[in-house]
């Protein structure tokens, strides 16, 4: 799977969570940038994005993952 | 006010310390001693001597825990307001406690209506932490709540109740923090529990670590545990469901304290928190705003201390110089295992409701007792008193309601709804209207839709029909109040409005 397929379905857990699309995820996209995604939802995309991939993340990832980029090299790193 | 001198003391006695860690910041009690004499000196240059209670919007910044400590040094109160919540619902607080003057630390000030002090561009000043003197009755803080009737509802607590809440932790041997304790500090300032979380701290000469807006809490509370090697954690319950899918990988040798309150502690969720600390005390305390924080506690231990009721771990004891006593509706004491209102009495008891003289005529009682006259608070928590003396929370007096003529506890049905289920969920029992108006019992799930019937099953070979919820939603996210308390009413809304369990 390349980035840009990556990209596509963490995009499809955040609008399934989040239920609006009024974001684009880069790199750099953190929790300030999208409307809605905070402590409760980010649990949720979570899960999401475990499902998603069939992947489950380690406690240690989730505690440093600061941006949607960290987020997908974790998901990289465990596909 | 014996707490402020000893503030000042600990202070100074360890100036070179750390006293906060705020977004990988670290301040040392020099710092926290300058930023505090300098807020101090610019109350007294612009702040009436007459004025006494001075709005604080609650940034995550070291100033605004030096205004704390510098209003009290001042024998002044602080009233809370969160940034996040609406401007309207802050102004009002204000409006209700007539505050003039509101310290506001954010870059750029909304509060016009009043006179903005801003503790960035005091200027230095000599450290002078010594209290003026003033009297214990005068007010340390207001906090407010939600009201039922929309209007919020201020809880004062005075100099004189703090010290008492401080003298009775300090009588409790198996608590007692130093200052090599790096403490965690996850609640908003306008939550009460924060007060035990950063006053104990700053007692001791320990480090306090703060929640940074916008991190993820429950993982930068894993990560603050990880890294900095937290020692002392003060939390609500509801943060460790959050972090259960991962308590296998939590091993967290250096914490020595874990205090739970506001909230139900669960029997089974404890125990396996408690291997994830495997050094750790854990404390299950009680107690409501108007009681100054905490009234008691139950010291659980996963193999000695487990006593629950519905699954809820006991509250224990009252600490020193409280009283607990269970009451009928007659506001009379009731037998040994018979449930009743929780009411406490003590020197931590609030001077009553801010200018609400209707809900304190309902919510305090005096009792003769003796010779004396005891006034008690009425907590509107269901308890029972065991033969052992411990006391046993079994659930708010609101939450118990009447079905069909029957009363129901909706505690005991998300009991046994919980203890079947496969997969560990939060699950909610409430009472909601029907179109025709009767009481009706529905469940609320926390959890993608899953086949309920074995669930069911089991609740019916446990409580009679009256009591089986007839209705089902599942809810994929719980709605949370600002405390991390779960928002019932909100919840209720999903049922009264027949959305979709999206």
């Amino acid at each position: 799977m390349n980035k840009e397929e990556i990209l596509s379905k963490v995009n499809e857990a955040f609008v399934s969570v989040l239920e609006h699309n009024n974001f684009e995820l880069t790199d750099q996209t953190t929790a300030d940038d999208v409307d809605g995604w905070e402590s409760i939802t980010h649990m949720m995309i979570i899960t999401e994005v475990e499902k998603k991939f069939e992947i489950k993340f380690k406690l240690m990832d989730l505690m440093n993952m600061n941006n949607v980029g960290d987020l997908i090299n974790t998901i990289t790193s465990e596909i | 006010m014996k707490f402020v001198k000893r503030l000042q003391k600990s202070i100074e006695n360890h100036i070179h310390n750390n006293a906060l860690c705020i977004n990988n910041s670290f301040y040392t009690y020099k710092d926290f001693a300058l930023t505090i004499s300098k807020i101090r000196a610019s109350i007294v240059e612009t702040v009436a001597e007459s004025e006494k209670l001075i709005g604080l919007v609650t940034n995550d910044d070291i100033e605004t825990y030096a205004t704390i400590i510098a209003l009290w040094l001042e024998g002044k109160a602080y009233v809370p307001v969160n940034p996040a919540t609406p401007i309207e619902r802050n102004e009002k607080i204000f409006e209700l406690t007539g505050t003039k003057y509101v310290i506001d630390s954010s870059e750029s000030s909304l509060y016009h209506k009043f006179s903005i002090i801003d503790p960035k561009e005091s200027e230095e000043v000599d450290i002078d932490l010594t209290p003026k003197k003033f009297s214990g009755d005068q007010l340390a803080y207001i906090l407010f709540t939600s009201g039922t009737t929309g209007l919020p509802k201020g809880v004062p607590i005075t100099f004189d109740n703090l010290d008492s809440l401080v003298s009775a932790i300090d009588d409790e041997p198996t608590f007692s923090l130093n200052e090599k304790d790096r403490c965690l500090q996850m609640f908003e300032l306008t939550f009460d529990f924060s007060v035990v979380a950063y006053l104990f701290p700053f007692l001791a000469g320990s480090c306090l670590y703060t929640i940074p807006n916008g991190a993820i809490k429950y993982f930068y509370i894993f990560k603050l545990i990880e890294e900095q090697k937290l020692t002392v954690l003060t939390m609500v319950p509801s943060i460790i469901n959050y972090l259960r899918p991962y308590f296998s990988e939590i091993n967290a040798t250096d914490v020595r304290y874990c205090s739970f309150g506001g909230g139900a502690l669960y029997k089974d969720i404890a125990k396996e928190w408690s291997a994830c600390l495997p050094n750790s005390k854990i404390f299950n305390y009680y107690g409501p705003t108007e009681f100054t924080v905490y009234s008691g506690f139950y010291p659980y231990h996963k193999d000695t201390h487990q006593k629950a009721y519905n699954g809820i771990i006991a509250i224990g004891t009252p600490q020193k110089d409280t009283s607990y006593l269970i009451v009928n509706e007659d506001n009379e004491e009731v037998a040994i295992n018979v449930m009743g209102e929780l009411c406490l009495a003590g020197p931590q008891i609030t001077p009553g409701y801010w200018k609400n003289e209707e809900r304190n005529t309902h919510c305090f009682f005096n009792r003769q007792e003796g010779n004396k006259i005891v006034r008690y608070y009425k907590t509107g928590d269901l308890c029972i008193k065991d033969e052992e003396g411990d006391y046993l929370y079994v659930g708010r007096a609101d939450f118990q309601v009447k079905i069909r003529g029957y009363r129901v506890e909706l505690a005991e049905i998300e009991f046994h709804a919980k203890s079947k289920s496969q997969i560990k969920v939060n699950m909610v029992a409430l009472d909601i209207k029907n179109n025709l108006g009767n009481t009706e019992l529905a469940l609320a799930i926390e959890s993608e839709e899953f086949d309920t019937e074995t669930l069911f099953e089991y609740m019916k070979t446990k409580m009679p029909n009256y009591m089986i919820p007839t209705q089902v939603k599942f809810v994929k996210e719980f709605p949370h109040s600002i405390n991390g308390k779960i928002d019932r009413k909100k919840l209720k809304a999903f049922f009264d409005k027949k959305l979709s369990n999206q």
